[in-house]
């Protein structure tokens, strides 16, 4: 082997780390439960990859992972971290839905569109308020983006209660969108929409921007070394800014595609935490978008897995957040093990 | 709006009693990073410590042993943490989310475990007023302060002894050493890493304490948003009060007092909808944060890993 191709199979050794771990963790926690450890494992890969259904399930949950990891990505590449994906996806979601009302008698030529714009627009306009305070008032973007989270779920939980709410569905959810302004299916057969594309497109648009662009370029240098960006005339202020209006954009237009492909309407638990979910992956991937894409389509699997895991044996959702984030866990551990004296 | 309803004395005692877990939790990550540690695992460990102390006084009917449960997970997630970041020299932030969505997740967990689902959530005893020998029976002030539950007292007493040991003490000048200048401080024999371990530790239990707090003097029951954003402001209180024990419990008064001024507000208006009220205390926040960032100035280490072999 060349010491090209060792110095690869190093860096994917701690991803096989990663996996063995996260089937490990997922094993105890089954086995924990009184469950079959061997056969839950089975049954989770089955579920999420093993059958067509099961896989466009998957890619359903592919698309606002991927959406939002990215847009982590693109804040982390800036120095910012971005922890209001949660927010921004319901702010996204918020004006899809508004949107979509509005839009019943366009064609889905222009409604669909129009529903996504709305969306990353939502989600932009959550990004630019921590990105304008950091720039104008140096606030850490971290507790503006969390108080903004708290504030979007509120909001979406009066709308989906009270004005938008369906009053057949009685709980936090709205009265479905108009049938033309909805994503179309991939095939019926699979039942997954074509949101997972259009999250395929934004990591290959962010790659293109970080590496390709002079606003990418920018990027990169504040976020490695602001000090050394701004001797070099590059706006630092401005460039987190505008990286964290782009970062809100993204994850809004994950709460649109799951309106407009996924659920039909707006509903309070939108996001069973895809925003903490991305801040995994966009770490997991070392920040780079392309490795996202993996990354993405692995938690995917993982969430619909135990999802099926619920139903079986009785695993609570939250064990999905425990696998993941130990998964991270013993990722750093390996690195901090590798550097360490 | 009258000024008898902005100071009712109920009011302001619900508002002293919902100061308790702020004040405890920035007091324990205070204490962290005066010794250079950031701990943003914070939410989740207030949310894990919940959990601890509510299926522990579940288990054993003692509320005793929930707040040592609680503590204890508080200081255990806090040095695995501090491992991570001075053993390892991870970045603080990175180790400190991902612990926070492990804390969050094992919380549920443990409690589905623990529990099971059931149509009505168990409830623990929330904890008794303890009136204090003749300061309880001083009119009005005695109502407010000195009648309230055994955490209270105790939350004062640690926002006083972490002011007592960080700025009169020769061990406190050696943590905040370590947190400003751990170069300096290691040079002339202060024990940096063994200070950020102890400082986790310590700044953990107070930490999963406040967390403790919640079931025992808000709730009665544990839910997975139990944390609400106590454990993110918290961390704000931190650079709200300067880095200060006093200036913090200061902004944990001031916070929950919102907290619980728009409960009273949700009772007695119908007009506003409840949860642009629930809003208040976030956007609040916000609107603090920028007047509290002018001119902080954190701890000059905080957040970076202390390696004695960096040529600086």
């Amino acid at each position: 082997m060349t010491a090209r191709a060792v110095a690869r199979w190093q860096a994917a050794a701690p991803y096989a780390v990663g996996l063995v771990a996260a089937l490990g963790v997922l094993a105890v926690l089954v086995a924990a439960l009184g469950g079959d450890a061997p056969a839950a494992v089975g049954s989770l890969v089955r579920a999420s990859l093993g059958s067509a259904a099961g896989f466009g399930q998957t890619l359903n949950k592919t698309a606002p992972l991927l959406f939002g990891s990215v847009a982590v990505i693109l804040g982390l590449r800036a120095g910012a971290f971005n922890i209001g994906v949660d927010g921004q996806i319901y702010a996204g979601a918020v004006a899809a839905t508004g949107v979509a009302f509005l839009a019943a008698g366009l064609p889905k030529l222009l409604a669909v569109p129009a529903v996504l714009v709305a969306g990353a627009a939502g989600g932009a306009l959550l990004g630019a308020v921590p990105g304008l305070l950091r720039a104008r008032a140096g606030v850490s973007e971290i507790f503006v983006t969390v108080m903004l989270n708290f504030i979007a779920l509120f909001f979406v939980e009066y709308l989906s209660t009270g004005p938008w709410n369906d009053p057949m569905a009685g709980e936090a959810i709205t009265r479905a969108v108009p049938p033309s302004t909805t994503l179309p299916l991939l095939g019926a057969r699979v039942g997954a929409h074509a949101g997972v594309l259009l999250a395929l497109a934004a990591a290959l648009a962010v790659w293109w921007l970080l590496y390709r662009t002079v606003f990418g370029y920018e990027v990169r240098a504040v976020g490695d070394n602001p000090t050394a960006a701004r001797l070099g005339g590059i706006p630092v202020g401005r460039t987190v800014a505008l990286a964290l209006v782009a970062s809100g954009a993204l994850a809004g237009l994950a709460g649109a595609v799951e309106v407009s492909g996924f659920h039909y309407r707006l509903i309070l638990g939108l996001s069973p935490g895809y925003g903490v979910m991305s801040i995994l992956i966009a770490v997991l991937s070392r920040r780079h978008p392309l490795v996202a894409i993996v990354a993405s389509l692995g938690f995917a699997a993982l969430v619909v897995g135990t999802d099926s895991l619920q139903r079986s044996v009785g695993l609570p959702a939250s064990a999905v957040f425990v696998v993941q984030a130990a998964v991270l866990l013993v990722l750093l551990a390996s690195e901090g093990l590798r550097r360490a004296p | 709006m009258s000024w008898e309803l902005l100071l009712d004395p109920s009011l302001v005692r619900l508002a002293v009693s919902m100061a308790v877990p702020l004040a405890l939790a920035s007091a324990g990550e205070l204490l962290m990073e005066r010794a250079g540690l950031l701990n943003v695992a914070i939410e989740g460990i207030v949310t894990l410590a919940a959990a601890g102390a509510f299926l522990g006084a579940f288990a054993s009917g003692s509320a005793g042993v929930g707040l040592v449960v609680g503590a204890a997970a508080g200081a255990a997630v806090s040095r695995l943490l501090a491992h991570y970041a001075v053993a390892w020299r991870r970045d603080q932030v990175t180790v400190g989310l991902t612990l926070y969505v492990l804390c969050v997740g094992l919380a549920s967990l443990l409690y589905r475990m623990v529990v099971g689902v059931r149509l009505t959530p168990p409830r623990v005893e929330t904890l008794p007023p303890v009136p204090l020998p003749w300061l309880g029976d001083l009119p009005l002030v005695g109502d407010i302060l000195f009648r309230q539950h055994a955490l209270v007292y105790a939350a004062a007493a640690v926002v006083g002894a972490l002011h007592g040991f960080l700025f009169h003490t020769s061990l406190g000048l050696r943590l905040r050493a370590a947190g400003e200048n751990p170069v300096a401080a290691d040079t002339v024999g202060v024990d940096v890493f063994g200070l950020r371990a102890w400082a986790a530790l310590a700044g953990g239990a107070l930490v999963g304490l406040a967390g403790a707090a919640l079931p025992f003097t808000l709730t009665g029951t544990f839910t997975e948003g139990i944390a609400g954003g106590r454990g993110w402001i918290a961390l704000m209180l931190v650079i709200f009060g300067r880095w200060t024990p006093l200036g913090a419990a200061a902004g944990a008064l001031l916070f929950a007092y919102v907290e619980a001024f728009q409960f009273k507000l949700a009772l007695l208006s119908k007009a506003v909808p409840p949860q642009f009220l629930q809003m208040l205390p976030y956007a609040f926040a916000i609107l603090v944060l920028v007047r509290a960032y002018r001119g902080a100035e954190a701890p000059e280490a905080l957040g970076k890993p202390y390696d004695r072999e960096a040529r600086t």
